[in-house]
């Protein structure tokens, strides 16, 4: 691969510490750290993607003419496989270079495959005689802790916007490319100072235009037009426009549905609510039935059914102004699923303790906080004091419903 | 363990073959089988409720008597239905050789009708593979959701529904052993409101045993109608009275709060219909939505878009169109 074909994230990575921008706090600390070396043997650059954690590192090894030895995510790296690689690393010199930094990149990265790996670092930096940096998005998670006692930590922080806007500004001066300021400045915005995804987003904008950027990246637009969409379908006549209104945008049917059932009920009423319901109705079966069978080519008529199909009912309605909504639907089935865990995780232990599945528990669950109502069975169960409580809570919520009382001797 | 288990379907599950009620051909037949400690690969059929488990058990226990465990697994196929099961957990249960001295293991498939196809078409070469090391029990409700090929690998047992007085005796046994007194009337209405199946006849006189041990045929009977999604009346009066929203509003938080499926909805819609104050022409309009839209919702349609397009109709009803 040519410089030319680098991806601009590649070919205008920070090598130098002056290069690397926004975080001089960051360069201080690392460069005291290896002149101090070995008062601490250890380092750990923590923060958000794309805030220059690799690029300090590396900028690092090429000022002070170091071999940077390094590990990655890619890497196993259980007790075992960080052994063989990184004793010999943290024992041997260099051949040409003075010295050598490792870098474990990616910490966040040692997962339960990695056994050991954690335990394993903290065993190496004890006994290293080169510096260790470590890179990673979250350091606060419990696994870490021992770590960071043995660590010193540099925090780097998200880069300002205008320091995003700074870069690509030089880059397409580099590239003697030029893009409007507004589009710049919705990149800057939109990388929420995460410079890598700032630069994959300018070398989108270069290779296919800014105008398919604008409509694919803004939120904000994509909604306008779902209000537009939302006015065509419901309020004018049905034509050639109205059946092919989708492709003007980039949501997908399936949200475009939500919206459209959020908002019938306010818009239509009486026939043609029936009407509009009957349409979205078939246009949901033939999304099944795409589904199902892998047939896309049904997906022109649940289309169809979405378009036409309920702007045909527009004529039967009385024409009034209304304010489309956003679908509410998933969020109250998500707020739901967090009050339900609780009667899950009870149904799922009941049912692995009776033998029967939990779709089968289910239907037995509305008898669960009466049968399930004493220490030894919740014992049984080993359920937890949240369940217990749940069920204490909905075992009196029954009583009370149902006057239960009256029947106690 | 189990045989001190406070739930009462455990505790008063069967553990020998001459405990389970009912079903006295099949039990002869499988105690035979099992005697001979060599089983086929079977298919219990039958509605839920009457014994199927139970008789795996019971047929594990029998053959392997202390090292059953190690030697048994129970999955559940409507809840791990897709065809990664199969090919996982099944097989790697299944290629290992069985522990003591035992001649095979046993799979037990339950709910085996739920399986996807694909994985009933990945479970017939696993079955024949491992014959030698393991045989497979499977239930189902319905035989005819379980592929030909697997049907014919197996000796098909056919459950009945549980009669009365199997159900009465069961009843009886825990009465005693419970110290809870029953009349004849509520045992009555215990068997009507389980249509035969004696997980929930036991589940409700536990229920029914934590409020009062005198049971009685009101208790079980308000403990039954509790059950039932009243609330399903309210959403579909909303609906008749031209309230769409408030009615949408309704029948969103009866199937959240509670996690009712759709297709429970659309059965309490269906038996709700009859009793409403409305024309019995436009009744029957009704049903035949509902019917539809039903049909719909097993085809695999989204649950909320289909009953909201249902209520739909029920506003027209209530304007008498």
């Amino acid at each position: 691969m040519t410089e030319k074909q680098l991806p601009l994230i590649e070919k205008y990575r920070a090598k130098k510490f002056s290069e690397i921008r926004g975080q001089d706090m960051a360069v201080q600390e690392v460069k005291t750290f290896l002149k101090t070396f070995p008062k601490k043997r250890a380092l750990i650059l923590s923060g958000p993607p794309g805030t220059g954690k690799t690029c300090l590192t590396t900028a690092l090894a090429n000022e002070f003419n170091l071999e940077l030895f390094e590990l990655n995510a890619s890497d196993l790296r259980n007790k075992a496989s960080l052994e063989e690689v990184l004793k010999p690393a943290t024992g041997q010199q260099s051949l040409f270079k003075k010295g050598k930094i490792i870098l474990m990149d990616e910490a966040d990265g040692i997962t339960g495959s990695d056994r050991g790996g954690v335990t394993e670092l903290i065993a190496l930096i004890g006994k290293t005689s080169f510096p260790i940096i470590i890179t990673a998005n979250n350091i606060w998670q419990k696994k870490f802790s021992l770590l960071r006692q043995k660590c010193h930590m540099v925090p780097l922080k998200e880069l300002k916007e205008p320091i995003i806007i700074e870069i690509l500004k030089d880059v397409l001066t580099k590239e003697n490319k030029k893009i409007n300021i507004n589009t710049l400045n919705l990149i800057a915005k939109k990388s929420k100072g995460d410079v890598r995804s700032a630069l994959n987003d300018l070398q989108l904008v270069i290779n296919l235009g800014e105008e398919v950027f604008i409509t694919d990246i803004s939120d904000r637009e994509k909604e306008d037009s779902i209000f537009n969409i939302l006015k065509i379908v419901f309020q004018s006549q049905t034509d050639e426009k109205t059946i092919n209104v989708y492709e003007s945008t980039e949501m997908e049917l399936d949200e475009i549905s939500l919206w459209i059932e959020e908002n019938i009920p306010t818009e239509y009423e009486g026939k043609a609510l029936v009407k509009a319901y009957e349409s979205l109705s078939k246009a949901d079966v033939f999304k099944g039935r795409i589904y199902r069978q892998q047939h896309w080519r049904f997906l022109v008529y649940q289309s169809f059914f979405l378009s036409a199909g309920i702007s045909s009912a527009t004529k039967l309605k009385t024409n009034k102004f209304t304010q489309y909504k956003r679908p509410s639907r998933i969020l109250k089935i998500w707020m739901a699923n967090q009050k339900n865990a609780k009667k899950k995780s009870i149904v799922k232990k009941y049912s692995e303790q009776t033998h029967i599945s939990i779709k089968k528990a289910m239907k037995e669950s509305f008898l669960l906080p009466l049968i399930l109502n004493n220490k030894q069975v919740q014992k049984e169960l080993d359920l937890d004091e949240n369940e217990q409580e749940y069920l204490l809570e909905k075992q009196g919520a029954i009583i009370v419903a149902n006057n239960l009382n009256k029947f106690k001797l | 363990m189990e045989n001190n288990s406070n739930i009462w379907t455990e505790k008063y599950r069967p553990k020998k073959f001459e405990e389970v009620v009912g079903q006295e051909d099949i039990i002869k037949k499988v105690q035979n089988l099992a005697k001979a400690m060599n089983i086929p690969h079977m298919l219990f059929a039958g509605p839920a409720g009457t014994g199927k488990s139970t008789l795996a058990l019971i047929v594990v226990k029998d053959l392997f008597g202390v090292h059953w465990k190690e030697n048994y697994l129970e999955l559940n196929a409507s809840d791990e239905r897709g065809i990664d099961v199969v090919r996982q957990k099944v097989k790697d249960f299944a290629r290992t050789k069985a522990l003591g001295n035992v001649p095979f293991k046993v799979i037990f498939l339950d709910e085996a009708d739920a399986l996807t196809k694909e994985a009933q078409q990945a479970l017939r070469r696993t079955m024949e593979n491992f014959t030698g090391t393991c045989r497979f029990i499977m239930s189902c409700n319905y035989s005819s959701k379980i592929i030909d090929p697997i049907q014919s690998r197996c000796v098909v047992f056919r459950f009945k529904l549980l009669e009365k007085k199997d159900i009465e005796k069961r009843i009886k046994v825990i009465a005693e052993k419970e110290e809870l007194q029953i009349d004849s009337s509520a045992v009555e209405m215990l068997y009507e409101a389980s249509e035969g199946d004696c997980r929930r006849v036991i589940n409700l006189l536990q229920a029914a045993s934590s409020i009062s041990p005198l049971i009685s045929k009101e208790l079980i009977d308000t403990l039954v109608s509790s059950a039932k999604p009243t609330d399903i009346k309210i959403v579909l009066e909303y609906a008749l009275s031209g309230d769409f929203l408030k009615a949408k509003e309704k029948l969103l938080d009866v199937m959240l709060r509670e996690s009712v499926s759709g297709t429970d909805i659309i059965k309490a819609i269906q038996k709700e219909v009859w009793n409403l104050q409305i024309d019995s022409e436009l009744k029957v309009k009704l049903t035949e939505k509902t019917g539809e839209i039903e049909f719909r919702l097993v085809e695999g349609s989204d649950e909320f878009i289909q009953l909201e397009a249902l209520l739909a109709s029920f506003v027209l009803a209530g304007r008498g169109m």
